[in-house]
């Protein structure tokens, strides 16, 4: 910035006597992209402090990383990761684990079984990397008796897992840190925001001019090309299904969706299944269940009167 | 395949309740700090922390008045900045200002009990007579007795006279600058930001040329920035009439050196820590070398009687041509909800024996959603430096250097202002701002001589300003 001459007028002391041009425009839409939890993530914001904004987007991706810290079953250092090393034995845990285990046991009750945290092991024989590789019958049934929620001991907050047995809340987690991460953000500012992890995002309310937020969905075919633009003033939207995840082999769409209870990949699901809803969580839990539901995933959101978009 | 949800949007409703139980638990809870602190682990399986950018372009156009008390300096800048911003971070700004400032200015001499008469150089481009008229700004065109070896059309001066008891000031002063303004900067590898500058500005009698580079580095999960600055800054003076002589007596005739350089380098480290998700704290340390030439080319110090204080002549003034400049910056900005509060302070000190403080409070308060004001005060004292004199005493030996230049001198100054925003739609801006500012100095020091010590010898200065200005958001 060329400094005011009325500055050089006023003091020798290089002081700015006069102050130059005034910052702080309108409220500018900032957004503030990082990866967390193996995915990009982006928080937009409509504020016209960039400090307030900073502190708003930087409390949104603590949360993030917090959780990620917290429920990674990648990390050796996560509850999850301390629970799943101690199988066999007891493990207590603090509240906000004893709170998710809770809804999870919920939601395996409520899906008769689809939704198990206990599946991820499935993941060590079924690579769904595109390729051909899918196991044989054999290496399935020798898995399945490691999978079942309901072979797990969870009276809170002591949680017993089988010997072998993992838990994994990859199925929730991200929700669930979008929904945290713009609770942070509304304890900052009131300001409109957005926050978008992965694709499952949830604003706070309509912009500041009372449109709605404008996220671009991706292609199922092409990754990175942007399918369409999805319109949300209110809640969240949380997609299930990714199409750069699958096995082909004889013809057959394996899909990454796998049900806990047969060790195989669901039959026919769509691609993908984005659903509306008003947390976060909701939504990815609702797309979830429908996913689940393979060639009836339709039906169900039909059923369950939920707005929500299936690609095929 | 069925569920246990039995018919129509139950198993929905379940869920939701099922949802908003889990976060409504979670979140009245106080989140473990040793997962809190995890994340800042260098090892975390997703390094790439996040990085604030705005999407849109900015256009800001202002104009300011400026007005000095008792008739003074009065000055008009519009100003016109753009500043775009690409997808991954990178900046581009650039910016045009002109300026026009008119009005007398204080020439450095002492008031007397009698009309004091000041010839200097003719404001003549060129050193043609025709384009001077007669009288421009309270002075006179006069034809200066000739010099040996000097030629005729030369031979021509400008006189002006202040009365008695008054500060002399010469009317003549104008001048008009234009100035414009790049710089570019986008974060490269592992550095967070990595930016260049540049600027140009030109008046009747000034040039100036600078180029910055700057880089930061955010850490600490961008809690932290830290940034190195450099600024490099090359000045020309070209005054009327030629260069003077330091020290020499004040004379019409014109000089034989047509101009002087100046060189100035400055090194700016910062680091801004986010104290809390609502608190900054920002510090600056910087360090100027500037070499050359830093004399003002008009500015005269009066040589008094030792006895009547009466004025026998002015010599044009001296500054060291070595200056080394060191401050401090302090600055804490806290978001309170309804409004923000900035404090800042700065300490100054110079090889030249000046030494300031600066005290600044704002606080920007949101009245109605889309008006805001900023009530701003600010408090600055500097000390002499070691080569102010009011005046010179004839038969005293001559200093090294002097200047009588005001703004050398000790002072406070104070200044009072307000900012006003209004957001006339989402994306465009009026704001207003206007300050007072008041300088006050000892005018009667204890050396003063004779009639001197009847006279006020501060020539600070009360001003005001109003600014006026509109910005503009676009995608």
């Amino acid at each position: 910035m060329t400094k005011s001459k009325i500055g050089r007028l006023l003091s020798a002391g290089s002081h700015p006597a006069v102050a130059t041009a005034a910052t702080g425009g309108p409220a500018a839409d900032y957004q503030w992209f990082f990866r967390a939890m193996a995915t990009p993530c982006e928080v937009r914001l409509e504020c016209a402090d960039p400090a307030i904004a900073g502190a708003a987007a930087r409390a949104a991706e603590a949360e993030a990383r917090r959780i990620e810290a917290k429920f990674s079953r990648y990390l050796a250092t996560s509850v999850i990761g301390r629970i799943n090393a101690n199988s066999g034995n007891e493990t207590e845990v603090d509240s906000e684990t004893a709170h998710l285990l809770d809804f999870a046991s919920r939601l395996f009750a409520l899906s008769d079984g689809l939704f198990d945290i206990t599946s991820g092991v499935l993941r060590k024989i079924w690579r769904f990397d595109g390729s051909d590789r899918v196991p044989s019958p054999d290496r399935v049934q020798e898995l399945l008796p490691l999978v079942g929620w309901q072979n797990v001991s969870w009276k809170p907050p002591i949680l017993k897992l089988p010997a072998g047995t993992e838990i994994d809340l990859g199925g929730l987690g991200k929700e669930y840190a979008v929904d945290r991460a713009l609770h942070r953000i509304g304890e900052i500012t009131a300001q409109p925001a957005l926050v978008n992890f992965g694709g499952d995002l949830r604003v706070s309310g309509p912009r500041a001019n009372g449109c709605s937020w404008k996220v671009a969905i991706e292609s199922v075919d092409r990754a990175g090309q942007a399918e369409g633009l999805l319109e949300i003033s209110e809640g969240a939207l949380a997609t299930s299904g990714d199409a750069r995840r699958f096995l082909l082999k004889d013809g057959i769409r394996y899909g990454h969706i796998l049900d806990p209870r047969t060790g195989w990949p669901v039959v026919d699901p769509p691609r993908s299944v984005t659903v509306a809803a008003q947390t976060c969580v909701e939504a990815g839990m609702i797309a979830t269940l429908a996913i689940l539901q393979g060639r009836n995933a339709e039906a169900f959101l039909k059923q369950e009167q939920v707005r929500a978009w299936c690609i095929r | 395949m069925q569920l246990n949800s039995g018919n129509g949007a139950c198993l929905r409703q379940t869920l939701a309740t099922l949802s908003l139980g889990l976060l409504s638990a979670t979140l009245g809870e106080k989140t473990d700090r040793a997962y809190a602190q995890a994340q800042s682990q260098p090892d975390s399986p997703s390094g790439n922390s996040g990085q604030l950018i705005p999407t849109s372009k900015e256009l800001d156009s202002s104009i300011l008045f400026y007005q000095e008390a008792n008739g003074r300096v009065r000055a008009i800048e519009p100003a016109l900045q753009y500043t775009a911003h690409g997808p991954d971070s990178q900046t581009f700004n650039l910016g045009v200002i002109a300026d026009s400032v008119t009005g007398a200015t204080p020439n450095g001499a002492v008031p007397s009990d009698h009309t004091q008469t000041f010839v200097t150089p003719l404001k003549a481009p060129g050193g043609s007579s025709t384009t001077v008229t007669s009288a421009s700004g309270g002075s006179t065109v006069i034809h200066l007795p000739p010099t040996p070896g000097q030629i005729a059309a030369a031979a021509l001066g400008r006189q002006y006279t202040t009365p008695p008891g008054q500060l002399p000031v010469d009317r003549g002063f104008h001048d008009q600058r234009y100035g414009v303004n790049v710089g570019y900067s986008q974060p490269l590898g592992e550095i967070s930001l990595v930016g260049f500058g540049g600027s140009y500005s030109i008046e009747h009698d000034y040039q100036s040329i600078s180029a910055s580079a700057n880089i930061a580095q955010n850490f600490n999960l961008n809690n932290t920035t830290a940034s190195l600055a450099v600024n490099y800054e090359n000045d020309s003076s070209f005054p009327y009439g030629g260069v003077p002589t330091p020290l020499t007596v004040m004379t019409p005739q014109l000089k034989s050196v047509s101009s002087r350089g100046r060189s100035r380098i400055d090194i700016v480290a910062g680091l801004t820590e986010a104290m809390t998700t609502n608190w900054l704290v920002q510090l600056n340390y910087s360090y100027g070398i500037s070499d050359g030439y830093q004399n003002d080319p008009y500015l005269i110090v009066s040589v008094v009687d030792p006895v009547t204080g009466e004025p026998n002549v002015y010599l044009y003034e001296n500054r060291p041509t070595s200056r080394r400049l060191q401050s401090i910056y302090l600055d804490s900005k806290v978001d309170f909800g309804p409004s923000v509060t900035d404090v800042s302070f700065r300490y100054f000190m110079d090889s030249w024996g000046i030494k300031s403080t600066t005290v600044q409070v704002s606080d920007r308060v949101r009245l109605m959603g889309s008006l805001y004001v900023e009530p701003e005060i600010r408090w600055y004292q500097q000390s002499a430096a070691n080569f102010f004199h009011n005046f010179l005493v004839t038969g005293q030996p001559l200093p090294q250097y002097a200047s009588a230049d005001s703004r050398l001198g000790q002072f406070v100054g104070l200044t009072y202002g307000m900012k006003l925003g209004f957001d006339l739609t989402r994306s465009t801006e009026i704001y207003l701002r206007g300050e007072f500012y008041r300088q006050t100095g000892n005018g009667h020091p204890a050396d003063a001589i004779g009639q001197l010590k009847q006279q006020n010898l501060f020539a600070g200065v009360d001003a005001a300003y109003g600014m006026i200005g509109f910005s503009w958001n676009f995608d």
